[in-house]
């Protein structure tokens, strides 16, 4: 009888490890896919944004930095926040390195972390963008926001070039 | 309307210049927004315009619907943040350890502050000053994030402990529940703009002077009805301007004027909550202003002066640039709050504010230095003071230099608050006539540090591992393990000791100055990384002497130079809080022979030779001292403690109570005569003035021990429970000294800061060092 309880004791005991292995396995994943972006949170995202923006981060992997990206849709307008950041042994040459991809357009921004810049960022298909790229110490982030909707009336040019500088401080505050 | 004002001057910014800032987002420098609304001032005495009947319906309707929305978006957003936010510290204790309140039930959303830019559609120059001063930054810049962001990565703390410095950094975060782990609030409305126009002039009440953002913030409002009631948001300018007199009734409130408003934030603890410990002193600038000359609330102050709040240094009224109508005969009170921060100013590219800020510290005579004497080897006699007295040098000479800094106009100390982070030294340097350095002391080494060995006016806290608390980890403070700053109206005696070459035939400059810079160099790396330029290093005072080899005759004084009485004097001062007490009768003797009928003179004789313990000779320079100034309350409060010590009480109560009369806010006044009482069993006449004691300091130890014994003896036993529990809590920890003690071990150059009588020498000193660090 008391071999029978200890069996039934050490059976619930593994089942009930083995639920909170899955659960401990699950809830990374889950929060993943929910918001943990550690640079900005979504209701910010949001507001950056014009409406409300489901986020998304991608931890770092090998060769890839870690990203956060925001979408709100408002039917076939898609409106994006995109941050990544990464570690760098040269910061300083890897930010050069990145804002080659700006085209002539670099202006250098002051007050953001330890250097940043801003270029537009205009896709092919009319899409409208702007984008900092910058350092917080040894860290490189890049911030991109943009829309689908060309003359987007709630993400305008000037709106885009607000917005992305208010991105920007509140990233690389959060990573001082 | 999203503010034109706004949009224009970041369009400005943005479009005109090649060098975006996010300074610049809302800053309008050299960029005129567009005018402010048509306004005529009412005639001086003239009554506030009556309303018509329907224009007293037309703002009770809109009061109505503000109200109903108010409480709607309140509601609203308390149930979209409660569910998730982190209570800490119970549901009862949303903001601690911040001391902050806010009107009304749960979370006040950040939409309930009116913005900055609706403000400054009327008040063009104080947003344009507040854009580039230090409150509208008080969260976002690095400077702050960086320690703020360690807290809230800390395994041991977390984002709910960051309300402890956000309460004062961004109250509205803290108020609107965005502190939290899991933040449902958008901070982009408010964290650029940390201390707001609605933040300050929201406030209803000071809740007490402990610090630690101890305010009641009310439901923001800009105006009232003709009721005086307010109304909640932002309302058409139309109506402000129609009624300018309830404007003010809303947003402008007496003690916005007082220093008691500005201990709300710049007064703080580390309360047991934040440190796992107990509670210390972080800082108190309001407390250094109160026991300084310009409170007129301390009779024990070395010196006079006219009554002066922090507002009448900070808040200067100057012309304005700008049309605003809160200005009053085309002056405004700056809301650039000119102080010490050049950090901030030069890392967003506010030249305005950095070239003010500079300009500020420079000025006001604030500080004096004075090279006072020297002494030469082999000799005791002091050459002092220079200028006045002759001497021959000779090539060889070994030269001991007193140089005198004298905090003679700040309303706190020489630093005051984070002196952990801000630095201020002595540099001193002896040159001959070529240029060449003979001697160097507090100069920055090529990467920016300072001399280990200057002497700063900085502190060391330390862990309870005796290591330096360098990255602002105030919640790991256990000690501190020195403190060199100047308290207002104090002097300090900086030795430093050189040897004048053999072959030298001409003269020698010798030259102390006292920088400072905010911040020091390791902090800025902390935040930084190694690779940022150069912050700026501003000179506040400084005073050079020629030294010729030969005769030296006595020389015209420089107009900023002390007169010689007080040149004397603040010797007399600086070698009593350096212990040298017989040095020290002698300087204040030197002060009677210059002002015989200078009362202070006698008294600070017999101060210093109650601390030698020689009553006899004390009792009669105090005894002097009253009889050129029978009603001087300094006098009297020795005289008091003197009569303490030969047995006489009468005359001891006598003394104190006169004190008290003279300067009812007198602290050590008050807790000398509740100690008398409380000494002969006056237990009623003790407990008024430990109560009136505490309200001027709530946390003077002494009021909190004899509080809980003495409501104990009335029966009280909560209210001594709660004064047992604050006193345990406030003691010293008799193991801190310890921790110093560690640090103190393995750092022998700032043991030695630590020492009060110490040299500074470019002679080997027995650790084997030079102390000027060649």
């Amino acid at each position: 009888m008391a071999n029978e309880r200890m069996s039934l004791k050490e059976t619930l005991c593994r089942t009930t490890l083995w639920m909170l292995a899955i659960l401990l396995i699950c809830v990374p994943a889950v929060g993943n896919a929910a918001n943990k972006c550690p640079w900005i949170n979504e209701a910010t995202a949001s507001g950056l944004l014009g409406g409300a923006a489901d986020g998304l981060y991608t931890p770092a992997a090998t060769g890839q930095p870690a990203a956060c990206t925001f979408t709100e849709a408002s039917g076939e307008v898609k409106r994006t926040l995109r941050i990544t950041v990464e570690v760098a042994a040269d910061p300083h040459a890897q930010l050069n390195a990145i804002s080659q991809s700006c085209g002539p357009d670099v202006v250098p921004v002051k007050a953001i972390g330890n250097e940043a810049m801003v270029c537009a960022a205009d896709g092919r298909k009319g899409s409208t963008a702007e984008r900092i790229v910058g350092r917080v110490r040894d860290q490189v982030f890049t911030i991109l926001i943009g829309t689908t909707l060309k003359n987007d009336p709630i993400l305008d040019r000037y709106t885009l070039k607000t917005n992305v500088l208010t991105a920007a401080e509140q990233v690389s505050g959060n990573l001082f | 309307m999203k503010c034109c004002f706004c949009t224009s001057v970041v369009a400005a910014c943005i479009l005109a210049s090649g060098l975006v800032s996010v300074g610049a987002l809302a800053q309008q420098e050299g960029t005129a927004p567009p005018p402010p609304p048509a306004y005529t001032h009412l005639a001086k005495g003239a009554p506030p315009v009556e309303d018509t009947p329907a224009q007293s319906a037309a703002l009770a309707a809109w009061k109505a619907k503000a109200e109903q929305k108010s409480e709607e978006d309140r509601k609203a957003h308390n149930a979209l943040v409660t569910p998730s936010y982190n209570f800490h510290y119970g549901k009862g204790n949303p903001y601690t350890p911040g001391n902050i309140k806010v009107q009304g039930e749960g979370f006040i959303q950040p939409g309930a502050f009116p913005t900055a830019e609706y403000c400054g559609t009327c008040h063009q120059e104080a947003y344009s000053q507040w854009r580039e001063a230090l409150h509208s930054n008080a969260f976002r810049t690095p400077f702050y994030r960086t320690s703020v962001n360690m807290l809230i990565r800390d395994p041991t703390r977390g984002i709910a402990f960051a309300r402890h410095c956000d309460s004062c950094h961004n109250p509205i975060g803290v108020l609107g529940g965005a502190l939290t782990e899991d933040s449902k609030v958008d901070r982009a409305r408010f964290d650029s703009d940390g201390l707001t126009c609605a933040t300050c002039h929201s406030v209803l009440s000071i809740d007490s002077t402990n610090g630690n953002s101890s305010v009641e913030m009310g439901v923001p409002s800009v105006i009232v009805d003709e009721k005086g009631n307010r109304i909640p948001g932002q309302v058409p300018f139309a109506q402000i301007l129609r009624h300018p007199e309830r404007h003010s009734q809303a947003v402008m409130h007496d003690f916005l004027r007082t220093p008691e408003f500005c201990a709300a934030c710049h007064k703080a603890n580390l309360p047991g909550p934040l440190n796992d410990y107990k509670f210390l002193r972080a800082f108190t600038a309001y407390d250094e202003w109160q026991q300084s000359k310009f409170s007129q609330r301390n009779p024990l102050t070395l010196y006079t002066a006219d009554f002066t709040t922090c507002q009448g240094c900070h808040m200067k009224r100057a012309a304005n640039a700008l049309p605003d109508y809160g200005a009053k005969n085309g002056t405004f009170a700056s809301h650039r709050w000119l102080a010490g921060n050049t950090a901030v100013p030069f890392y967003y590219g506010f030249d305005a504010q950095l070239k003010k800020t500079i300009d500020f510290l420079r000025a006001g005579n604030y500080l004096n230095v004075d090279i006072l004497g020297l002494k030469k080897a082999n000799s005791n006699d002091l050459i002092a003071p220079l200028g006045k007295v002759s001497y021959k040098l000779a090539p060889n000479d070994s030269v001991e230099a007193y140089v005198v800094v004298q905090n003679k106009n700040i309303g706190h100390s020489l630093i005051p608050e984070v002196r952990d982070l801000y630095e201020a030294w002595v540099e001193f340097t002896a040159k001959d006539s070529s240029g060449k350095e003979l001697y160097h002391s507090g100069f920055l080494k090529p990467d920016g540090m300072l001399d280990p060995r200057a002497h700063s006016f900085t502190n060391r806290p330390v862990t309870d591992q005796g290591e330096f608390v360098d990255n602002h980890r105030v919640w790991t403070i256990h000690s501190v393990a020195y403190d060199n700053t100047v308290p207002a109206g104090r002097s300090v005696l900086v030795r430093y000791q050189f040897q004048l070459p053999a072959d030298l035939n001409g003269e020698v400059t010798i030259t102390a100055k006292v920088n400072y810079r905010h911040l020091r160099q390791s902090y800025l790396n902390n935040i930084f990384g190694k690779d940022h330029p150069a912050y700026p290093v501003v000179e506040l005072a400084s005073r050079s002497r020629t030294l010729k080899i030969g005769e030296n005759e006595p020389e015209a004084a420089d107009p900023a130079d002390n007169a010689d009485w007080m040149r004397w004097n603040n010797l007399g001062i600086a070698l009593l809080d350096q212990f040298q007490y017989a040095e020290a009768v002698r300087a204040f003797t030197e002060v009677v022979k210059l002002r015989p009928t200078y009362a202070d003179a006698y008294i600070n004789i017999g101060l210093t030779e109650i601390s030698w313990e020689k009553y006899g000779s004390a009792r009669t320079a105090i005894r002097k001292a009253l009889s050129l100034e029978p009603d001087n309350a300094r006098a009297h409060y020795y005289d008091g403690l003197l009569q303490r010590r030969a047995g006489n009480t009468e005359q001891e109560i006598a003394d104190f109570r006169k004190v008290v009369d003279l300067v009812p806010q007198s602290r050590d006044a008050r807790r000398e005569l509740g100690i008398t009482y409380y000494q002969h069993n006056d237990n009623q006449a003790a407990l008024e003035q430990f109560e009136a004691l505490q309200k001027i300091d709530p946390d003077d130890l002494s009021a909190h021990y004899n509080l809980s014994i003495l409501y104990r003896r009335m029966g009280k036993p909560k209210e001594a429970a709660k004064q047992q529990a604050m006193f345990v809590d406030k003691k010293v920890d008799p193991g801190a000294p310890t921790y110093s003690l560690d640090y103190l071990r393995v750092h022998p150059e700032i043991s030695t800061e630590s020492i009060p009588w110490h040299m500074h020498s470019d002679f080997e000193d027995n650790t084997g060092g030079r102390h000027n660090g060649k």
